[in-house]
């Protein structure tokens, strides 16, 4: 299963890229898929592609979430 | 973020000469779902999942909803079932169109404004809970199977291509650069496995889910499957241009049917089983296969044990589908032959990214 991390657009580039940050790390991806774009949107992303847009709150809740998750798993290998 | 799983499958082909001696696969760590998930109320977790999964998400969500109403001892009304089934099958079309402009099959940029087309004529038919007004659901179809056309799909229920399309050119590319002999006995996953596959997930939990089998079988799931469950195919055939030619054909049948809007399609898309009191489970027919999710409850509806089971630990598995293809096969000579390794990894389509490395077999 792919988990959803949500990623910030921070810089357009041409041919349909773009840079996002996930949480702090740089990545150039496709955003071909995704019409309307602009720098500060939050995309979900797989194998190097945005696959939709969703809403910062969103982003911020699945972040959350997925950080949850983490330390979960930190604990469980502990 | 740094996550403290991996979310990524790395494989290592073994060369010997020109010949796959063998494949070593390192799975990806699942996230710890079961203890994020432990005490909580069963349904204040249904908003969490499709949050958390970025493909296949209706299908997670509805897979859980059915695990949990069976749990319950509720059965689904007729319709509520029916717009479970249509939403997984938009779901299935959606993931399989789009992972042919994703990823080792990815079509030029030309093709991205019929593959958004398609995705967002999916969001008007809505997720699993709403009922779709019957002409909203036809403009849907009408606007999907417009285009599928512009990519060049032609058929009406099988993998007719448009000649000159990039898809066409696609499947001509994959042909003849990994020579592999047929799987002897090749098993595929069905619905009459589900029973089982969900009672050892709620027994063993990861120690299943991380690494599981059908009394020692490790049956392929997904497109192939399918294909392979609806019609005679040949295992000498499965290679990646019969893969994708599959998944285009699946493509079409499943743009037919939603355009007629018959009551049927296959059997299980999505099934539900109750295992005893507070105990349920579902099976659902995604993209890659057949996705499972057990789930226990106590007396007042909390989670007391969840866990699940992806198709991509069934084709990704250190003894399953994937590498049986690959043993024993003859690689083209350079980076041709590399790259229909490649393509056949990619035809098998994970749920996560992949490396792939390749070594000489006695090396450490």
């Amino acid at each position: 299963m792919c988990l959803a991390i949500p990623a910030e657009v921070t810089k357009l580039l041409p041919d349909e890229m773009a840079i996002v940050s996930i949480d702090g790390v740089s990545k150039e991806i496709s955003v071909a898929l995704i019409e309307n774009l602009a720098v500060g949107d939050y995309v979900i992303i797989h194998v190097g592609y945005a696959l939709t847009k969703i809403d910062p709150e969103e982003a911020m809740r699945t972040l959350e979430l997925l950080r949850e998750l983490s330390a979960e798993g930190q604990g469980a290998a502990s | 973020m740094s996550l403290s799983f991996r979310n990524e499958i790395d494989i290592t082909v073994l060369l010997s000469g020109a010949t796959i001696a063998d494949v070593a696969i390192k799975p990806r760590n699942r996230p710890p779902l079961t203890r994020l998930f432990a005490g909580k109320p069963a349904a204040s977790l249904l908003p969490v999942l499709p949050r958390l999964f970025s493909l296949c998400s209706i299908a997670h969500h509805v897979a859980f909803q059915s695990a949990v109403e069976a749990a319950q001892g509720r059965e689904a009304a007729p319709a509520t079932v029916r717009r479970r089934v249509t939403a997984v099958v938009v779901e299935r079309l959606t993931e399989l169109l789009r992972g042919l402009f994703v990823g080792r099959l990815a079509l030029d940029g030309t093709n991205a404004p019929a593959v958004r087309a398609v995705m967002q004529a999916s969001a008007l038919l809505g997720g699993a809970d709403e009922a779709v007004p019957p002409a909203l659901h036809r403009d849907a179809a009408v606007q999907i199977k417009a285009a599928l056309g512009a990519m060049g799909i032609a058929g009406e229920e099988d993998e007719t291509l448009a000649p000159g399309s990039p898809l066409a050119a696609s499947v001509a590319g994959c042909h003849g650069k990994l020579v592999s002999e047929p799987e002897a006995d090749p098993s595929f996953l069905t619905v009459a496995d589900d029973l089982d596959i969900v009672t050892r997930l709620l027994a063993d939990g990861a120690a299943y889910s991380d690494a599981p089998d059908l009394c020692g079988r490790i049956p392929e799931t997904g497109v192939w499957a399918r294909r392979a469950r609806r019609e005679a195919v040949s295992a000498a055939e499965a290679g990646s241009a019969a893969r994708l030619k599959a998944r285009i054909a699946e493509v079409a049948r499943l743009c037919a049917w939603l355009d007629r809007g018959d009551a049927d399609l296959d059997e299980g898309v999505v099934a539900s089983y109750r295992l005893g009191a507070g105990k349920g489970a579902a099976a659902v027919e995604c993209a890659r296969g057949r996705l499972h999710h057990a789930v226990a409850l106590d007396d007042e509806d909390r989670v007391v044990n969840f866990e699940f089971l992806a198709p991509t630990e069934w084709n990704f598995h250190a003894r399953g589908p994937l590498v049986r293809s690959l043993k024993g096969a003859t690689l083209a000579t350079g980076r041709q032959g590399q790259d229909a390794v490649r393509a056949l990894v990619g035809s098998f389509d994970p749920c996560v990214g992949f490396s792939l490395q390749f070594r000489e077999a006695g090396h450490a």
